[in-house]
């Protein structure tokens, strides 16, 4: 009784109320992006809040190693959802990366990232023994993490095919690599490179092109790069103000209110509000390690630490993107970019850290 | 639960794994800082310039729709070029100069013009169209004094017009803007709020082939709002044509025919299934829902009591009528139930237990046959094979005619009418059957409801011998053969010697239709509207024009081996042929007309 009285005790506010900061940002952006366009995507991007609050809600609740316990059940379910973009999923120009529930549209890529975390965190508190990875104890793991990047890189999608790989990676650095492995396996790497080119689907091959050379297709896949990039510098120090980015209102940039929704951001607020953002991304992310650092099981530990390199690297590829040094890729921005799954996964993973970061007081 | 057993603890474990992750998390977002630092803080008013001064404005070019053919390549719907006085508000100074100017120059009220610019300044980006489809005149006035109106242009913009106004309205439809409906529809295509998307008819169901590809043009524009230059363009790439197989010249003929009366006329290719004529009257000019319609065109078509937007070729539905005694007699002739040749007497009713069914010619007809039974539509003689068939025989044989079903026409909205059923009966009413629902059913009357394309699609396929096809309205594409009832052509003779002598004999009830030149067949057909008020009343005249009943007359020709059928219903024309017979028989003979104006043609060409 007693050790569930001290709920708000025990509560991480520090995560809580930073990602609902991050959050109103975000509501604010979504609200300038969408304005005068009689959309009902700040309606929806609300709906979608709720619904996320509500898994934050049991995903916090339920003890986290519960998860532990069923990472087997959630990697299938995970796998078969992936599988079932391909029978029933909708094309949507030249990928297939969702699948319809009534009204609902879901990308099981998104799942693919929260549950590869729960998985390899699982695999470190199993094998705890293991000290040190070398080839051999690599081979499993990484290859039931490959399963689901291939089947994501088929859809296509480079971007959370990537963002999977990168999180992985960076897992198996944190449970420790033999530095021989790691060298040869970097070798390996840089001689299969060129290898890859041969598999990008023809548009994913124009944007590294125009990346490079953006004024090669102005209209085309350059376009956004370049307006992008005006946006963002044009917002200054202070920034246009809030509803009045005209890059943004002009309607040059598509996709404003997803991938570039940054963009918004950096155009409206300027280079004062770009940098709270960035503080508030680095408060929060850090934070979540500490928590990890805090915890009272290995899984606990990697699972904040997974959760932590899932928003870094979000974070980092989306605005590089906007702001031109990155290549265009579908990476959304955390709790700040529209999209339904993926707002739902997010605060999913707040609640698993606010788990871990309240039952390290349970004995 | 003790959980560190085998391993360190976690907090000592990672201590230093954490320390290099955050100096990692650092790293990149100090990338990003630096990087947002040089762009907008050291490059910043190198990209305020470019976003300030180099304004893009990008518009939409809309692709002209394609044109929608006859079937002799005579334009029914074409896309002319059309003048639009286009604003992008936030270009707009002075919303009172600007409005004071133009309304001198389109004589349109101040206020008008000033209360839009100020309404549209929320979406200051948006071009917005102050006038559409402006004169010549005003074009040039606006034209000289461009360099005093910054903000506002002349665009071109496709018009669709229709260069027959109301004829064949309904089968070519007409366009308008897009719905919030039709919008979320499409999403997937390049649809915007604004467009232009087909609503009714070929405009709808051919709205892919019709409409093109938009195109896009960006202009350069200085602070004031004036265009530069334009940087980029890819134009709009026109819709495709669209070839039908209705003939404008029958088309024509039978909308005179109707002239302002409620009714449809349908005339097919009964070897082909294609749709010559798809009359419905009164038609509509689809002009009016393109530009902007005035209230008072509004309520005239849609307070029309006689609902012209309505189709009624396929989507009106009445009792077929004694037309329906053909098909009572095909069912029965593959029942194995009718002897041509036998006799049946007539002495004027006909009795089922204690109900008494009357024949329409009160004194009888005396012993007849099959062959005269059709020609003198005796009610008795099909009252007797309907009780024989049951109403569950003659609704197998409709249903493989098309009656009572869509008839697959490309136009898709058209109605299924209805060919009851025992079950259906059942189902519908939860009543049983009743055996004098049998009788009248043979001739035409009772639950059943056809279109008059079903009748012409139903009738083509008698004459043809049995081969049902699917109308076909697009010149494009193969005729679809839905099945072949393969008919004897020793049934069929006693058919199409019935349907002769309906025209041409002197006892005959299609004599209307009748022409000295021609070897024509037919049927007419009565739907009954009010029961039992036409038998009290001698003259038809007499009887309101709601309760007067719906005449049906079909024709084909020549008899031997048909090429044209036509079928008309006049909405309360009374009985038979007196008004629907002469405009099967005008677009018959135009049908004849035009083949010989064809041949004389050819015969020119080769001389």
């Amino acid at each position: 009784m007693s050790r569930y009285a001290k709920i708000t005790d025990n509560l991480d506010w520090g995560i809580l109320i930073t990602t609902i900061l991050i959050i109103c940002i975000g509501l604010l952006s979504v609200y300038s992006s969408t304005s005068g366009t009689g959309s009902t995507i700040f309606i929806k991007q609300l709906t979608w809040i709720s619904i996320g609050t509500f898994f934050l809600i049991i995903f916090f609740v339920v003890d986290y190693r519960t998860f532990m316990y069923s990472a087997w059940p959630i990697y299938g379910l995970t796998v078969l959802a992936l599988v079932l973009v391909f029978i029933m999923g909708r094309e949507i120009s030249g990928a297939r990366r969702w699948i319809a529930f009534g009204p609902f549209r879901m990308q099981p890529s998104e799942l693919a990232k929260i549950f590869v975390i729960i998985w390899m965190a699982y695999w470190g508190e199993k094998r705890r023994h293991i000290q040190l990875y070398g080839f051999r104890e690599l081979i499993f793991p990484a290859a039931i993490v490959l399963i689901p990047v291939a089947l994501i890189l088929a859809e296509p999608d480079l971007g959370t095919a990537g963002i999977v790989s990168f999180i992985a990676l960076a897992m198996f650095l944190l449970l420790g690599i033999r530095r021989s492995t790691i060298l040869s396996l970097g070798a390996l790497c840089a001689a299969v490179m060129p290898f890859l080119w041969f598999l990008l689907k023809d548009y994913q091959r124009k944007r590294i092109f125009t990346f490079l050379d953006p004024s090669r297709d102005p209209l085309g896949s350059g376009y956004h790069a370049i307006q992008s990039k005006i946006a963002v510098g044009s917002g200054g120090l202070i920034g246009k103000g809030f509803l009045h980015g005209t890059q943004t209102q002009l309607k040059f940039l598509p996709e404003h209110h997803t991938d570039f929704i940054f963009s918004v951001v950096a155009e409206e607020w300027g280079f004062i509000g770009s940098a709270v953002i960035l503080f508030l991304y680095l408060l929060l992310i850090t934070r979540i390690i500490t928590v990890g650092l805090k915890a009272k099981d290995r899984f606990g530990a990697l699972l904040c630490f997974g959760i932590a390199s899932y928003f870094t690297f979000h974070v980092f590829i989306n605005m590089a993107m906007a702001s031109g040094i990155f290549p265009v890729v579908g990476v959304p921005l955390p709790f700040i970019s529209y999209g339904g799954s993926f707002m739902v996964i997010n605060l999913i993973c707040i609640g698993l850290v606010l788990n871990v970061a309240w039952r390290r007081f349970i004995f | 639960m003790n959980h560190n057993i085998t391993g360190p603890p976690v907090e000592e474990e990672f201590k230093n794994k954490a320390r290099v992750l955050i100096i990692f998390v650092f790293m990149l977002l100090g990338i990003l800082l630096f990087r947002l630092f040089v762009m907008q803080i050291i490059r910043g008013s190198y990209y305020e310039g470019l976003s300030q001064n180099n304004r893009l404005r990008i518009i939409d070019i809309p692709a002209p729709r394609g044109k929608i053919l006859d079937r002799n390549g005579i334009v029914l719907a074409d896309t002319r070029p059309a003048y639009n006085v286009m604003v992008m508000p936030e270009d707009i100074s002075s919303a009172s100069d600007i409005s004071l100017r133009l309304s001198f120059m389109l004589n349109r009220p101040r206020s008008e013009i000033e209360d839009a610019i100020r309404q549209a300044k929320s979406k200051p980006y948006d071009p917005l169209s102050i006038a559409k489809d402006i004169s010549f005149d005003q074009v040039a006035k606006i034209e000289v004094q461009i360099f005093n109106l910054p903000g506002v242009s002349i665009e071109t913009m496709p018009e669709r017009e229709y260069l027959f106004q109301d004829l064949a309205s309904h089968a070519v439809g007409f366009i308008g803007e897009i719905s919030k409906g039709q919008l979320e529809e499409n999403s997937e295509e390049d649809y915007g709020p604004g467009d232009i998307i087909g609503k009714s008819g070929i405009e709808l169901a051919c709205e892919d082939t019709l409409k093109g590809t938009k195109g896009v043009r960006i202009f350069e524009v200085d602070a004031r709002g004036r265009r530069v230059k334009v940087l980029n363009e890819r134009a709009a790439v026109e819709g495709t044509d669209v070839k039908l197989t209705i003939d404008e010249g029958l088309q024509s003929i039978a909308a005179k025919g109707l002239s302002d009366k409620a009714g449809a006329v349908v005339a097919m290719v009964p070897n082909t299934g294609e749709v010559l004529v798809l009359e419905s009257s009164p038609g509509f000019d689809p002009t009016i829902f393109t530009s902007s319609m005035t209230p008072e065109q509004w309520k005239q078509v849609m307070g029309n009591p006689m609902h012209p937007l309505e189709n009624r070729a396929m989507r009106g539905v009445y009792p077929p009528g004694s037309i329906m005694k053909v098909v009572t007699a095909l069912a029965a002739f593959n029942a194995g139930i009718l002897n041509p040749d036998g006799k049946i007497y007539c002495p004027g009713y006909y009795t089922l237990g204690h109900t008494v069914f009357r024949c329409w010619q009160a004194r009888g007809h005396g012993q007849v046959d099959l062959v005269t039974a059709i020609t003198q539509s005796c009610d008795v003689y099909f009252y007797t094979l309907g009780r024989a068939l049951g109403i569950d025989g003659i609704a197998a044989y409709a249903f493989m005619l098309g009656l009572g079903t869509k008839t697959g026409i490309v136009l898709g909205d058209d109605s299924p009418g209805l060919m009851p059923t025992k079950l259906w009966k059942r189902q519908r009413y939860g009543q049983p059957w009743h055996p004098g629902e049998d009788v009248i059913a043979a001739i035409g009357q009772g639950f059943i409801l056809v279109t008059p394309l079903q009748i012409a699609k139903a009738m083509s396929a008698v004459v043809n011998g049995g081969k049902v096809f699917t109308p076909k309205l697009l010149e494009e594409g193969q005729s679809v053969l839905e099945r072949n009832l393969n008919i004897p052509k020793s049934r069929l003779d006693y058919i199409k010697e019935g349907l002769k002598g309906a025209v041409e004999n002197d006892r005959g009830t299609a004599q209307s239709i009748k022409d000295p030149l021609f070897s024509i067949g037919g049927k007419t057909g009565t739907a009954q509207v009010a029961r039992g008020y036409t038998s009290k009343l001698s003259d038809e005249s007499d009887i309101p024009y709601k309760y007067r009943d719906h005449a049906w007359i079909f024709g084909f020709s020549p008899v031997e081996k048909p090429e044209i059928v036509v079928v008309a219903l006049v909405e309360h024309g009374g009985h038979g042929g007196a008004v629907a017979g002469p405009i099967v028989r005008d677009v018959i003979k135009g049908y004849y007309l035009q083949k010989e104006a064809v041949r004389e043609q050819i015969r020119q060409n080769y001389r």
